[in-house]
């Protein structure tokens, strides 16, 4: 028994744990910002991000100095492994979470129809939601669960295609047509957000059966 | 002698009481200054010089012949026993010189203990085994207590604790290690010399080897010599990179790196440590 080495392991899960966590918050925060319309939440949802970097950076160190110095096997392999991607997908969420709060200060100041609330509400929701199954599943290797995002991510599918429609409604008025421009891109990031929590779950499926394949063509 | 001492028990009275964090800078144990080493005329070893830490694992790594079981060597006096072997340059403990008029070698490898490649327990029972150095030193009193320490601090109490009486000869490779280590931990040394202390295991044995080096390091401090690179990598703190140099026409051990290993195994500075840690030397 390597006692050091398994430590080490475990501290990786649970700085990736972490990592999930403040991702979390990022993404509340951006949602309650767009939904909102509030500006200055929109600044902390961007500075908060450098947060985010730092796990990112130290948790892809860690795994540099843990395959230098451990030469991990195996299961043990296949987790390091898994981690480095789960660490980027992560990382990238944070990044669409900024875009969003980003959009929200570029967008002009037109007051959403209440259809449009409830589509990023449904659409912030499901997006929260893929992220917590792809974080536990990956924390208890379950496969079984992380496959359930394939279904999970249909939705969210399906809602931003409904916001696209929406959109293409508006008339010719310019600041609305600015404003739905925006808004498209915000409806697809969280439509990516749901994609990567999709990657995050074949992770775990890699991790839990030692085979690696996509659950679906439809999450790219 | 009894001023190195006084400072050891010294410093271990405020280790009780100061943090013990990863970002703590640690004490200085041994501080060697442009060391040389000759067997005969020809050096085997010239100028090293580093410093070593306590409570951190430091592993010596290198090809044959690059001086390191030469060097670890220096650490309690034991190229005293070699004839012609020379020593110039300093190794200063807690600051004081190891190799001064007035210092006592057996003193200093009671406070520097040293465990060697292969186990080499004496043909006695494992009780005796581990009551030997407390008895050469006289002490007498609680010595079942201080066998049973080492024994527990080695990892090796709940295996022979019914069997005490038993010969040492009786116990596995692995547990005739584990007795060797408990052996030098029962005369309450600060550091524990391992000359390659799991060459001659098997894997598993191997592990508990270098599991116990992490417990041990929270109360000793730890230089090993290793053939084994990953070795190094995995029980380390610091490593220390040799090689040899062969450009005056004998072949001189040298210093060629020596950092935290985590650097040393992701960037290395030198060429030839990079060479020889990503198997490319030779």
């Amino acid at each position: 028994m390597r006692v050091g080495f398994q430590e080490e392991l475990e501290q990786l899960d649970a700085a990736l744990h972490e990592e999930g966590t403040l991702v979390l918050r990022s993404l509340r925060g951006a949602l309650n910002a767009l939904v909102d319309q509030d500006a200055e939440l929109a600044d902390e949802v961007i500075a908060f991000d450098d947060e985010v970097d730092r796990r990112y950076v130290a948790i892809e160190e860690g795994i540099e100095s843990l395959l230098a110095r451990q030469t991990p096997v195996a299961g043990d392999l296949r987790f390091v492994l898994a981690v480095l991607h789960v660490n980027l997908h992560l990382e990238r969420i944070a990044d669409y979470c900024v875009t969003i709060a980003k959009l929200v200060k570029l967008a002009p100041p037109v007051a959403p129809e209440r259809l449009f609330v409830d589509a990023f509400q449904e659409m912030g929701a499901r997006a929260e939601e893929m992220i917590r199954v792809a974080l536990d599943s990956f924390a208890t290797r379950n496969a079984e669960q992380a496959e359930t995002l394939v279904q999970l991510d249909e939705l969210i599918d399906r809602a931003n295609r409904r916001f696209v429609q929406h959109v293409l409604s508006f008339g010719r008025d310019p600041t609305l047509q600015e404003w739905g421009l925006r808004m498209l891109l915000v409806s697809r990031c969280f439509e990516r957000i749901g994609d990567h929590a999709v990657d995050i779950g074949e992770r775990t499926a890699y991790v839990a059966t030692g085979e690696f394949r996509e659950f679906t063509d439809a999450s790219h | 002698m009894s001023e190195m001492e006084a400072a050891v028990a010294e410093k271990k009275t405020a280790l009780d009481v100061a943090p013990r964090t990863a970002d703590v800078p640690r004490d200085v144990v041994f501080d060697v200054r442009d060391l040389t080493v000759r067997y005969g005329g020809n050096p085997a070893l010239a100028g090293v010089s580093l410093e070593i830490h306590e409570h951190a694992v430091t592993a010596f790594i290198g090809p044959s012949g690059c001086g390191k079981s030469t060097f670890i060597r220096c650490f309690n006096r034991m190229n005293d026993l070699i004839p012609g072997a020379g020593v110039e340059g300093s190794v200063l403990y807690r600051g004081q010189d190891l190799y001064g008029r007035d210092v006592d070698p057996v003193t200093v490898r009671q406070l520097i203990g040293m465990v060697f490649q292969k186990p080499n327990p004496f043909p006695k029972s494992i009780y005796d085994n581990v009551a030997f150095g407390p008895r050469v030193l006289g002490w007498k009193r609680g010595l079942d207590e201080r066998v049973e320490r080492a024994l527990r601090q080695a990892a090796l109490w709940d295996e022979v604790k019914d069997r005490l009486k038993e010969s040492a000869l009786s116990l596995s490779g692995g547990q005739q290690q584990r007795l060797c280590i408990a052996r030098a931990l029962a005369v309450e040394p600060e550091v524990i010399l391992m000359d390659e202390p799991a060459s001659a295991l098997d894997p598993i044995s191997t592990a508990r080897i270098e599991d116990l080096m992490a417990e041990l390091k929270r109360d000793y401090t730890i230089v090993i010599v290793t053939h084994n690179m990953q070795q190094a990598a995995r029980v380390a703190d610091m490593t220390a990179f040799f090689s040899v140099d062969v450009s005056s026409g004998g072949r001189t051990g040298v210093l060629v790196e020596y950092d935290r290993t985590e650097a040393i195994f992701t960037k290395p500075r030198d060429r030839r440590t990079e060479d020889y840690v990503t198997g490319r030397f030779g």
